[in-house]
């Protein structure tokens, strides 16, 4: 089995910090691993730059996340306390190497399961006053293990009442900017409330090809990160696609003055010059408020970072304020998906 | 054929077909994305990959769901294949109503998709499961238009009897329409590229986020079984399954099923996933009106 096994691709989960290496985006590229969306597929957990103190906890709980065997790899950057027997990559280092030895000497037992950063039990305490830690409002409510169960409130847009779930989502999840992290309220996938925990990492970014794979076209995604703005296969496909059918008109436009389907025209034609927007006292509530999970993702990821580090700045972010760096563990929220 | 020798060339069938189309997969997504080749063997070395691994669980799961979600999706998949027939009166579940049989089937892959996505108690993979659900429930509708179309011309809603009403005129060339709107269906139930709403990249692989190990295999394993079977049902029912001349008809339906395998695996790698709300948009207010029309011409034809 072992044998078998090591003969196909490293799963590799990237935390990306910041001053993440520019080819960090580029290593699905590799035949040789593959860069799984979920800590649950992955051998090995890849942290690509300095990930800040307020995250650390964030990068524990994701470690605890990967099955056995599991190992993690800093690449350009420091081990934290917790994982400091980590491997770790310099600049000269061959990563590739190094990734697909660490998952063979995982798979031959040579190299030992890291175990678990983080006790395995509930994050709080036990708070409800039910005997199933229950204890809201009739069947409803109650705060077991200081996650509150979901409570009914209005819909905004017709007043339904439905659960509405509050929790943080980010720094590492793939389809988020690396490093921003957002407390989101939802009533089913619709977006009703959003403030920022986190600012996304300074970086080149790939907003294209995160697009593409948004938009359930992941080998377009990789063509276009070997730089094929020129292509003219590459143009055909994009056109045959029907993406631009599938992104919505007008979605993400008021009051930036362009929509994200001219922001993805331009992402995949000229990379190197994206749409410019206009950021001015436009926060993250303007544009993603109402709507679903789908979309909300798409217009997400259609900006350069510095727009939308600026978009962000402008969110109202109280947490942030009254955090400033400390933990982010919330007692009016249900979890986190790190 | 007999029972047990039926059963036999299903399991062979089904075995082949899933180890193809793991190959097929990987073969369109490396030549869009401009890679090298990809080995024969890649399936089971990707098989061993997973289950060289832990199987997780999360905080409060539904164990039993979870295990049945997975179980139940690979056991449709494969009553999908045992209605086909691999010649003439020959099928593993030969009733009068396996179109029926099949509809069934069809509606329980959104119970078991959502199950996929309700047990982990994980939020990403809840919304795929709801998510699923609500694109599943038109999509199966089109189906039964579209299959009730292509049983007219048979008098039946016996398979057996739809691939032998071919014979002379194969339903593709009959019912134009149908086909490409069938074709659509097996995008939705194979959780593939635009209809794939459980198991996307916009919720880290929605329902199946929290899958390791032999669970995450299982999974991977039913979806191919099920495009297996879908594509079997479609070869069928539009393509004249097993008739053809000179070759045995079990080799002329691997052939057909083969074809619309590699169709439905192009179609998930080159067509864009558009927004629930869009798609919903789409199925309600343009893809259904052409499938009753699919119906009303068949209706007609019948008539006539």
């Amino acid at each position: 089995m072992a044998k078998l096994a090591s003969q196909a691709p490293v799963p590799v989960f990237v935390a990306q910090g910041d001053d993440a290496p520019a080819e960090t985006a580029r290593l699905c590229l590799n035949s040789t691993l593959t860069i799984v969306e979920t800590p649950r597929a992955a051998a090995i957990l890849l942290v690509a730059g300095t990930i800040p103190a307020s995250l650390i906890p964030n990068l524990h709980r994701l470690h605890d996340q990967l099955p056995h065997p599991r190992a993690t790899v800093f690449w350009q950057a420091e081990p934290t306390d917790l994982l400091s027997e980590a491997v770790t990559v310099r600049n000269d280092d061959n990563l590739v190497s190094v990734l697909t030895d660490t998952r063979s000497s995982l798979l031959s037992g040579s190299h030992g399961t890291e175990a678990d950063l983080l006790p395995d039990a509930p994050p709080n305490e036990w708070r409800g006053v039910g005997s199933h830690g229950q204890g809201g409002k009739g069947m409803m409510g109650g705060t077991p293990y200081g996650r509150p169960m979901a409570m009914t409130a209005a819909d905004f847009r017709d007043g339904l009442e439905l659960d509405a779930y509050t929790a943080d989502f980010g720094p590492f999840l793939p389809m988020f900017p690396p490093g921003l992290v957002l407390t989101l309220t939802l009533q089913g996938d619709v977006i009703q409330k959003v403030s920022v925990v986190h600012l996304p990492f300074a970086g080149e970014g790939n907003a294209g090809a995160a697009l593409l794979r948004l938009l359930g076209l992941p080998a377009l995604a990789k063509r276009l990160l070997r730089g094929p703005s020129d292509d003219a296969d590459f143009k055909r496909l994009i056109r045959l696609s029907g993406v631009r059918a599938a992104i919505p008109p007008g979605l993400g436009c008021a009051p930036i003055g362009s929509d994200v389907r001219e922001r993805f025209e331009r992402l995949t034609t000229d990379p190197g010059n994206p749409s410019k927007v206009h950021v001015d006292g436009v926060g993250l509530g303007d544009l993603l408020i109402g709507l679903e999970w789908h979309e909300a993702m798409l217009v997400l990821n259609s900006f350069d970072d510095e727009s939308l580090r600026a978009i962000c700045a402008n969110t109202s972010s109280p947490e942030l304020e009254e955090k400033n760096g400390d933990s982010m563990d919330h007692e009016g929220h249900a979890g986190h998906m790190s | 054929m007999t029972f047990a020798p039926a059963l036999t060339t299903l399991i062979l069938f089904l075995a082949i077909g899933i180890w193809i189309a793991a190959i097929l997969d990987a073969v369109f997504y490396r030549r869009i994305s401009g890679q090298g080749g990809v080995s024969v063997l890649s399936p089971f070395y990707a098989a061993a990959a997973h289950l060289s691994r832990q199987r997780l669980t999360t905080e409060a799961p539904d164990r039993l769901n979870w295990y049945l979600a997975i179980a139940g999706y690979l056991a449709i998949a494969t009553i999908g294949l045992a209605v086909v027939p691999f010649g003439p009166e020959t099928a593993v579940i030969g009733i009068k109503t396996s179109v029926v049989l099949w509809g069934a089937c069809e509606s329980l892959v959104v119970v078991l998709v959502f199950l996929h996505g309700w047990s982990p108690n994980s939020p990403l993979a809840l919304i795929g499961a709801y998510r699923y659900v609500a694109i599943g429930l038109p999509i199966m509708l089109l189906s039964m238009f579209v299959l009730i179309a292509a049983a007219l011309p048979a008098r039946s809603l016996d398979l057996r009897d739809i691939v032998a009403s071919q014979e002379g005129l194969w339903n593709i060339i009959r019912q134009p329409l149908g086909l490409p709107l069938f074709l659509l269906l097996g995008l939705s139930l194979t959780l593939r590229g635009p209809f794939d709403y459980a198991d996307s990249a916009d919720l880290a692989g929605g329902t199946s986020v929290e899958d390791s190990g032999a669970n995450r295999a299982g999974w991977q394993v039913a979806r191919l079984a099920m495009l297996v079977g879908f594509s079997a049902i479609a070869a069928s029912t539009f393509l004249g399954g097993y008739l053809g001349p000179i070759l045995p008809g079990i080799v002329w339906l691997a052939i057909k099923t083969l074809i619309l395998m590699a169709v439905v695996i192009g179609l998930s790698h080159l067509l864009a996933r558009m927004p629930v709300a869009r798609m919903l948009g789409l199925i309600w207010k343009f893809l259904l009106p052409i499938a009753f029309v699919d119906l009303l011409l068949a209706g007609l034809v019948a008539l006539a």
